[in-house]
């Protein structure tokens, strides 16, 4: 590499006992580099470098910090309420929001069941539309445990759900739109069995 | 010329390797693990590996020219030159082109979530990752071959801080997203957590990003001096360190699986199993 090159001419022309890596493949040469009549200290760019990179580093973490503190008022406004479990978990590990989401699955799927029941054709339905991308079905209670799958059962249950109108689950649904942004997920057992879900989120964060 | 001693170059350089070896292992051993999200873990961890092979190899390398096997100015040698620094390179793209396919990934699971699934399936995630590797396989080996024109060398260290730049505002939207939510919790009774959550979520952004910079920006630089600035006594000193920068990228080798792939408790378990039995 012509960084390497010109790093072992200089190299080549010093002792060579110690130094381990001279390469001398040089595809052009350098003349020597005289260090007379310097202004500023020798090693004044790799420090002005590196200090600059730590404030950066740095500045950039107060800025997160500040904004955990204070807010960004736009943003309270714009967000629907239903995302904030998910949302919690996710910022304890910006790594798993898939695994919480199974966790959080498998105890909204016990509690549903009986609502499941109800929607079984509704399933069937799209069983036949996810086995193309799938090439499985969901066809048992058993694989909500699964990741891939818990969050298609949840689009069903939200389906089902909307369509019976069940009067139990009507009151949270304040954005009632399936569009991209609703966590709808989330929404029907806040009311209802809030404490059960808070203490698994918290489960997640800890 | 400041000189990192010849163990303390392979030691790291073994141990990034071995570490990404494990980690592509365990993705692979693992079915529950067959999930975009570990495939682009996996492409990261496969990045580095490539890193810490280039810098194996050219230590190799020079400790057989040492010893007279090859020699120093043949056409073979040229070659081979050109053949490690398209892998070098090589494996930087991949890096950043990686860690842009994390967290593009890890934004679709949150604001797309119900869709999450449809958009990004397996075929499509491989898909993206065959293109990126292409792509980045393609430039890595035009770079290396025009490595002395500026032309080749400006968009290169461009590229970095662009890519940077838009990862870092993904993950702050991210961030912000979350921040909301927990002042929402904060009105629910039995939620004091929130706080201490938003801190952890700032120490992790600020950890991804500032261990990719400070381990990637140093070398960058050295090209970047390199190219413009060769006989200034400054930049000289500058480009002296240059095996320290090496080192470093090989920590990042070392650092990536720790911040993205042991976080996952699947794949520490999967770690567990494969180590116990």
């Amino acid at each position: 590499m012509s960084a390497l090159s010109l790093v072992s001419n200089r190299t080549s022309q010093q002792a060579l006992s110690n130094s381990d890596y001279t390469w001398e493949y040089e595809y052009y040469e350098y003349g020597p580099v005289s260090f007379e009549g310097l202004k500023a200290h020798k090693y004044s760019i790799v420090i002005g470098f590196w200090v600059g990179l730590a404030v950066f580093v740095i500045f950039m973490f107060f800025v997160l910090t500040l904004l955990t503190k204070t807010g960004a008022p736009h943003q309270d406004n714009a967000e629907p309420s239903g995302k904030r479990f998910r949302m919690n978990s996710f910022v304890a590990d910006f790594g798993r929001p898939l695994e919480s989401e199974r966790v959080f699955s498998r105890q909204i799927a016990e509690e549903s069941q009986s609502l499941f029941h109800f929607c079984i054709n509704e399933v069937e339905r799209l069983d036949k539309a996810k086995q193309t991308q799938r090439g499985s079905g969901l066809e048992s209670n058993t694989h909500f445990q699964e990741v891939p799958k818990s969050s298609e059962v949840f689009e069903e249950d939200q389906n089902c759900l909307t369509k019976f109108n069940i009067p139990n689950f009507v009151n949270t649904e304040q954005n009632s739109s399936l569009g991209e942004d609703d966590l709808l997920i989330s929404e029907p057992p806040i009311i209802l069995e809030s404490k059960s879900v808070i203490q698994s989120s918290h489960g997640i964060l800890d | 010329q400041v000189v990192v001693p010849e163990e303390v170059f392979f030691t790291v350089a073994a141990a990034g390797i071995l570490e990404n070896l494990l980690v592509l292992l365990a993705v692979v051993r693992n079915k529950n693990l067959h999930l975009p999200m570990y495939f682009f873990i996996c492409s990261l961890a496969i990045s580095d590996m490539l890193g810490s092979l280039y810098k194996t190899l050219e230590n190799i390398f020079i400790i057989l020219c040492k010893m007279g096997y090859l020699t120093r100015r043949g056409d073979f040698e040229k070659k081979l030159d050109d053949a490690m620094d398209s892998m070098f390179i090589l494996s930087l793209l991949g890096s950043i082109f990686s860690l842009l396919a994390i967290a593009a990934d890890r934004y679709i699971t949150i604001f797309y979530a119900l869709r999450y699934h449809n958009i990004m399936t397996l075929r499509r995630a491989l898909a993206v990752l065959v293109i990126i590797w292409m792509f980045c396989a393609g430039s890595s080996v035009a770079i290396a071959l025009f490595s002395y024109e500026a032309a080749t060398v400006i968009p290169f260290t461009i590229l970095f801080p662009l890519m940077m730049f838009f990862i870092l505002c993904l993950y702050v939207h991210m961030f912000l997203l979350a921040r909301s939510h927990a002042k929402k919790i904060a009105s629910l009774p039995t939620s004091t957590v929130h706080q201490r959550t938003n801190m952890k979520g700032a120490i992790t952004l600020t950890i991804f990003l500032g261990v990719f910079l400070c381990c990637w920006a140093p070398f960058v630089l050295h090209i970047l001096l390199a190219r413009f600035c060769p006989h200034n006594p400054y930049c000289a000193c500058y480009m002296s360190i240059f095996h320290v920068n090496g080192t470093l990228i090989m920590c990042n080798a070392i650092i990536d699986p720790m911040i993205f792939a042991f976080r996952s408790p699947e794949l520490r378990s999967t770690f567990k199993k494969m180590f116990c039995c």
